[in-house]
């Protein structure tokens, strides 16, 4: 297999509404970002890979056709992605195959989510006849599985708490986060209105729109500068509603991250990993997914939480870039959380730069935790 | 249990909508705005000029921001006509769909062409815009298109 990199990542102000721009504007702003950072033009770009979220979303049907001159598709390989909410990371996963293959020396990936011109709950949640409209939206949908995940491990109600304040600092730091909150703490959290026991208002992420793009390369582009260099990737997937599964520590979220561990040759991912953006839509997803993707025991990823560890400066910083709770494009999450996980590791992260990060770990799920993305990133080959 | 409600107990009503509100962005938006003033604003890149406007080049992916006014007439480069019109059709009499290419574009718009005879069209004929009463912003400012005698 051919090695690959990352050599530019490009990101849009996240909003609640960007009415400045068109659907084609918004990607194109993410695109021309992540060409100027990794400084290549449309003639090093050999193929383009689009992804987003449902069409339902915005409305638009294979958005990958009318966007195809704003993405710079014409007369170039086209691909368009789709895996639920997992779909950034699975598209990253995606590009990147398309270079390690050995088929494409330069590949340009692009990801969006223009929440305001639709609403995703309603997109989510529609009336079917056989069964009565609950209209829950992902929250809703993810609730019971939080509720269980405390009920297991008798887990204070303040761990979501920190984390939604913890993840909003960060964002603070960060000048694409939609959210930015002043002040924001434990007790701003608690003191917000119950969404979905036991999420409060402030543990869910918001609506935003926005797009994220990465210009993925092999040696020819990449050797002999700043690169975040793939060492492990891959992507799981489960049933929706298949006996046996556990929705609290999905199995295809375990495999993935094994498998790319195995990849990456790491053996303890705590001590080895410096630093990971996963995909913590709701407050309690961050110690759920700590032990999901073996960073450490079941039962301990709230006192990673509670600790402190999970903290911009501490042993392990998660979300540094203040993650979905702070911008949720949701087309485009998954893909963020994989171009900041590069960044680290470019050392380009700025104001929420983890000291000497050398290798980071970028995380995405999607649809009822049944599809997972992930890849780890390193500042060497 | 009668056929008939055998049959229904099979169906249920399933009714999805949701009024999408769609952000047009610099480009395609003061191209709608110049619609609803009777102007035909197109995007120029050297020497192509695109009608409807183009936010980005189709061909080198450039952006595109200088506008040009172009006149209300233009040549049919392709059509086809529709003899008995569908109540989901905007014109309710017989008339074409066709590719207008307008005076000073090297692209074409899609409209449609009426108050004529399929016989009366052909590619190559003059046509002038006829506008809309009401003004909404949308490509149906142009009601449709005649053809003209030159």
């Amino acid at each position: 297999m051919i090695d690959a990199a990352v050599i530019g990542v490009g990101q849009t102000k996240y909003d609640s509404k960007r009415r400045d721009v068109s659907v084609g504007g918004l990607v194109r702003e993410a695109i021309d970002n992540a060409m100027k950072h990794a400084n290549v033009d449309w003639d090093a770009i050999d193929a383009v890979i689009l992804g987003k979220a449902p069409d339902m979303f915005e409305g638009i049907m294979m958005p990958e056709l009318s966007l195809a001159d704003a993405i710079g598709a014409v007369g170039k390989p086209v691909l368009r992605v789709h895996t639920a909410g997992s779909v950034g990371g699975s598209t990253s996963v995606i590009a990147a195959t398309h270079v390690t293959s050995g088929n494409f020396d330069t590949v340009l990936t692009v990801t969006f989510e223009k929440q305001s011109e639709s609403n995703a709950t309603w997109a989510l949640s529609p009336k079917y006849p056989y069964s009565p409209h609950i209209n829950a939206g992902a929250g809703g949908y993810f609730a019971p599985y939080m509720r269980e995940y405390i009920r297991r491990y008798n887990a204070p109600e303040n761990i979501g708490w920190i984390v939604a304040a913890k993840d909003r600092q960060n964002a603070l730091k960060n000048p694409y986060a939609h959210l930015q909150i002043p002040n924001i703490d434990e007790k701003m959290v608690a003191d917000t209105p119950m969404l979905w026991e036991p999420l409060r208002y402030l543990e869910s992420c918001p609506s935003s729109d926005g797009a994220c793009a990465l210009v993925i390369s092999n040696e020819k582009l990449a050797k002999g500068r700043k690169a975040a260099w793939i060492k492990g990737m891959a992507v799981r997937s489960e049933g929706t509603l298949s006996a046996g599964r556990d929705e609290v520590n999905p199995q295809g979220g375990q495999d993935c991250a094994s498998d790319i561990y195995k990849q990456a040759g790491i053996l303890n991912p705590k001590d080895e990993i410096d630093c990971a953006e996963i995909y913590v839509p709701f407050s309690w997803y961050e110690p759920m997914w700590l032990e999901n993707l073996h960073f450490c025991d079941l039962g301990e990823g709230w006192k990673l939480t509670e600790n402190g560890t999970t903290a911009l400066d501490g042993d392990l910083p998660i979300n540094m870039s203040g993650g979905v709770l702070s911008s949720n494009p949701i087309g485009a999450s998954g893909m963020i959380r994989f171009g900041e996980a590069a960044l680290q590791v470019m050392h380009q992260a700025n104001e929420y730069q983890v000291d000497g990060a050398k290798l980071a770990m970028g995380h995405a799920y999607g649809g009822a935790s049944q599809f997972f993305a992930m890849w780890v990133v390193g500042n060497e080959r | 249990m009668s056929e008939k409600n055998k049959s229904d107990m099979l169906r249920a009503p399933f009714k999805l909508e949701y009024d999408y509100e769609r952000s047009t962005g610099p480009i395609i938006g003061k191209f709608f705005e110049g619609l609803s003033n009777q102007q035909i604003l197109g995007t120029k890149n050297g020497d192509n000029v695109y009608v409807p406007a183009a936010e980005f080049d189709p061909i080198t992916y450039e952006h595109l921001s200088e506008f040009v006014e172009l006149p209300e007439t233009g040549t049919v480069k392709s059509f086809t006509w529709i003899d008995q019109p569908r109540k989901h059709h905007l014109i309710n009499k017989p008339f074409a769909f066709a590719l207008i290419q307008i005076d000073g574009a090297t692209s074409s718009i899609l409209h449609m062409i009426t108050n004529c005879n399929e016989s009366d069209i052909e590619v190559g004929s003059r046509v002038k815009v006829s506008w809309s009463e009401e003004k909404t912003e949308t490509i149906k400012d142009i009601s449709h298109f005649e053809l003209i005698n030159e």
